[in-house]
C-alpha cells in the first residue's frame, strides 16, 4: 500500500504550477471586469512573476532529478514545442499584417493555452517513440 | 546497438523495476534500453557492467550494421 507522502506525491509536485496559474487567472479576471486605476493594472499584471518564478524553480529541480531518458524526452518534447511557438508567433505576426486581428479574437494572452498544448503534444510523441 | 540486458536480468531474476532502482533510473528507461529503442549514456553502460560484473561490450554489441560502417569508414581513412 502506498504511504500517504507518495499519495500526495503528485499534489506536492502539481504545486507550483498550480499556483502560478491560480495568480494568472485571478489577475486576468481582475483586468478584465474591474475600471481600476493604470498603476493598480500594472501591478496586477506583474502579480504572476513572484509565482512563476518558484514554478520555474520547481521545473528546474524536478528536471535535475530525472533520469536521462526523462530529460531527453523532456527535451525532445521542447524540440517539438519550441519550433510550434514559433510557427504560430509567426503566422500570427503575418495573419495581424494580412487581415488586421483583433485583440479580442488574438493576442499575445491567447498564446499561453497553446504553448502548453504544444509541450504535452511534444512529451506524448516522445513518450510514444521510448516506449 | 543490440545487447543482453533482458538475458542477464533474468539471470539474476529481478524485475524491470528491481533492476531500476539498483541503478537509480526510471523502470521505462530500463525497458527502453532493453528492446533498443534507447541507448544508454556511457557512465549508464558502466554503471550496468559493474552492477553485472561484465565488461561493457559483453552487454552491448554493435548492429551488423553500424559494424558494416565502421568497417567502411575504416577503409576510406587507409585509402587516405
Amino acid at each position: 500500500m502506498k504511504s500517504l507522502s507518495s499519495k500526495l506525491r503528485p499534489v506536492v509536485d502539481a504545486l507550483p504550477l498550480l499556483l502560478w496559474g491560480i495568480f494568472y487567472i485571478l489577475a486576468r479576471l481582475a483586468l478584465e471586469n474591474s475600471a481600476l486605476d493604470s498603476w493598480l493594472r500594472v501591478l496586477i499584471a506583474l502579480l504572476p512573476i513572484p509565482p512563476f518564478i518558484y514554478f520555474l524553480a520547481a521545473a528546474v529541480s524536478h528536471i535535475r532529478s530525472m533520469d536521462e531518458l526523462e530529460r531527453r524526452v523532456h527535451l525532445e518534447a521542447l524540440a517539438v514545442a519550441f519550433p510550434l511557438t514559433l510557427l504560430l508567433v509567426m503566422i500570427l505576426g503575418l495573419m495581424e499584417l494580412a487581415v488586421g486581428l483583433s485583440p479580442d479574437d488574438w493576442s499575445y494572452r491567447h498564446l499561453l493555452p497553446y504553448l502548453a498544448t504544444f509541450y504535452f503534444l511534444g512529451l506524448v510523441i516522445a513518450w510514444k517513440r521510448y516506449k | 546497438m543490440k545487447n543482453r540486458l533482458r538475458v542477464l536480468r533474468a539471470e539474476y531474476d529481478w524485475s524491470q523495476a528491481e533492476l531500476a532502482e539498483r541503478l537509480g533510473v526510471s523502470r521505462q528507461t530500463i525497458n527502453a534500453v532493453e528492446t533498443g529503442k534507447y541507448e544508454p549514456s556511457l557512465s549508464l553502460a558502466f554503471k550496468i557492467a559493474s552492477l553485472f560484473e561484465k565488461q561493457i561490450e559483453e552487454i552491448f554489441q554493435p548492429d551488423e550494421a553500424e559494424v558494416d560502417n565502421l568497417q567502411k569508414l575504416n577503409a576510406n581513412d587507409a585509402k587516405f
